[in-house]
């Protein structure tokens, strides 16, 4: 058995230039860590979520190569954080886009899948080595609906 | 004075050209920044050994161990101190002294960085501004690169004032014998001075146009800086085994103690008061951590340029370089000075000031013969930690800590472009050393 027999070969994806807010939407709707990012003709270009999100909430200086660690002294509130991501909408899900999540491919051997699945702590894209088109999503809920229910 | 040793290279090569051509490749390696300069300087290290123009027993002389046991000391104390939050809660604790208003930050933060660079390393003060600095910056609105260039000068400019400052202070010191309180008395007036009017030029191209609006400084100023502090125990550790140092420095010569001896010591105390509550195992894990926050590059690029220049030094070269000097100079030994304020402040824009800094010391050394002493060398010893130190603000190259600060441009989307910032820091570096020539004019001629 291979990474197809838990996948979900139909999952909801967004384009590269697609707004941020549509992505969000998307996201906060039906609950998604995150999402695949497709060029028009099915390609897999990366992938947008949470941690983007939670990303850009953020101060920058948090984030970057040798930055602040920890930032108990500020005191913003959801507001502040609310009007940062509102800065956020109105750009394309390209600017925010990890191009270096892991993927599987589809004939990955299930265990494997499930290992991968485990260490990546994100949902995993099904990826056709040849063609490098998306062929799928594995979730934790779609693993663990298919292992139950076998 | 060191010994000649009668070097026998492999080969049957002549030693001084042998030393010579490997010092010249030495340095052209460590400037084009092809290799990394630690790989280069043991590299070459190992050459002057195995080459015959050194035994490892005079190679081991050749390594400075003051310099080495001083910075390893501080680096091993700064980095179990980061980590109380002390840093983040001084920069927060000032920036809310002046409300926060943008042009009273940058005042502040020059000041804290120079007075940080003072007392430890500058690229240890730099990484932990510069992030706090782009934090209060984004949170205003305000454009950072005015802070950030600022902060690139009082680092150099801070680093120049005591002994402990800046890599070559701590290696003049050990070579001379100079002790904190000497460097205190000598170079921390005129860095105040600099440090002070460097504000002006600050004010006129950037701090009158600073402004953000009252929503944004109340922001930072619901910053609370006590948060900052996530060790308290750490924390008074730190400051009492800072305290101990620094007091250590000032009474060194009632004491006998080398700084070498005293940074060490703090060090270990500071590892005993950090690991003591904790059991075997986490203590481990927590030394483990502690060692690493030593930068063993540059501690192995200084031992490796130690033996380097012993070499060039023990088959005469730097001997034949100083007359050259000072039939350049007429042997006037003012006039040396103020050549070597000069050239020490370009050439340290240009390249690094370590590898020069460690070559002109026995170049001056030799030079205490032509001059009646090694007491009247003082003017000389000034001039190079002045200029070696201060020139470090004339390019993005010329310190190591500018290119830390300059990343941080980068990482945050306002990068500091290496000809726009030489085009005004350059000048303003040589008006320092302008004042600086006045100051050693007025005070030791």
């Amino acid at each position: 058995m291979t990474a197809t027999s838990i996948m979900d070969p139909n999952p909801t994806v967004v384009k590269p230039t697609d707004l941020i807010k549509t992505a969000i939407g998307y996201i906060m709707d039906n609950r998604y860590r995150n999402l695949p990012v497709v060029a028009d003709d099915g390609t897999y270009l990366g992938s947008f979520g949470v941690s983007c999100l939670l990303k850009n909430v953020l101060p920058k200086a948090v984030l970057m190569k040798h930055g602040l660690t920890s930032v108990p002294f500020v005191q913003e509130t959801l507001a502040d954080l609310h009007n940062r991501l509102h800065e956020l909408e109105h750009h394309t899900v390209d600017m925010c886009m990890n191009t270096e999540a892991r993927t599987v491919s589809p004939d990955t051997p299930l265990v494997e899948t499930l290992l991968i699945l485990y260490n990546n702590r994100d949902s995993l894209p099904v990826v056709d080595p040849d063609s490098g088109k998306l062929v799928g999503v594995i979730s934790y809920w779609d693993a663990g609906e298919k292992i139950l229910s076998a | 004075m060191h010994e000649a040793h009668q070097a026998s290279v492999i080969f049957g090569l002549d030693p001084v050209w042998y030393a010579g051509v490997l010092f010249v490749l030495t340095y052209t390696l460590i400037v084009a920044e092809r290799l990394n300069r630690a790989i280069v300087a043991v590299s070459a290290a190992s050459l002057m050994v195995v080459g015959g123009v050194l035994t490892q027993e005079a190679a081991v002389q050749g390594i400075d161990f003051n310099t080495i046991g001083l910075l390893t000391g501080m680096m091993v104390i700064v980095g179990i101190t980061r980590k109380s939050g002390v840093f983040q809660f001084v920069a927060i604790w000032s920036t809310k002294k002046v409300n926060a208003e943008p042009w009273g930050i940058l005042v502040m933060l020059v000041l804290v960085t120079a007075v940080l660079s003072a007392l430890l390393d500058n690229v240890t003060t730099v990484l932990l501004i510069a992030p706090v600095t782009l934090l209060i910056t984004d949170e205003l609105k305000v454009n950072a690169y005015p802070y950030l260039f600022a902060e690139i000068f009082a680092s150099n400019i801070g680093g120049t004032a005591t002994l402990i400052g800046d890599p070559p202070n701590i290696m003049i010191g050990s070579a001379v014998g100079l002790n904190f309180n000497d460097f205190i008395l000598n170079l921390a007036p005129i860095a105040v001075v600099i440090l002070l009017l460097f504000l002006v030029p600050l004010y006129f191209f950037w701090g009158r146009s600073l402004e953000t609006s009252v929503e944004r400084q109340q922001k930072v100023m619901n910053y609370r800086e006590a948060d900052a502090i996530t060790d308290h125990r750490l924390l008074w550790q730190s400051l009492f085994v800072i305290t101990i140092v620094i007091a250590g420095f000032i009474m060194s010569h009632t004491i006998g103690a080398e700084p070498a001896t005293i940074a060490l010591f703090g060090a270990a105390l500071l590892l005993v008061l950090d690991n003591l509550p904790r059991n075997i195992d986490e203590q481990s894990e927590n030394v483990h951590g502690s060692f690493c926050e030593v930068e063993w590059v540059t501690i192995f690029f200084f031992m490796g340029l130690f033996i380097v220049v012993y070499g060039v030094e023990t088959v005469g070269i730097l001997e034949m370089l100083a007359e050259h000097v000072i039939n350049l100079t007429g042997g006037d030994r003012n006039v040396t000075a103020m050549t070597i304020l000069w050239v020490s402040a370009v050439a340290s824009a240009i390249v690094d000031n370590i590898p020069f800094v460690a070559t002109m010391i026995p170049l001056i050394e030799s030079m205490a013969a032509d001059f009646g002493g090694a007491e009247q060398l003082m003017p000389l010893w000034w001039s190079l930690a002045l200029g070696s130190c201060l020139g470090g603000n004339g390019s993005l190259i010329g310190a190591s800590a500018n290119l830390i600060v300059a990343g941080f441009a980068e990482r945050s989307g306002q990068p500091i472009r290496f000809l726009p910032f030489m085009l005004m820091a350059f000048p303003l570096m040589l008006v320092s050393i302008l004042i600086s020539t006045v100051y050693i004019y007025w005070r030791y001629f």
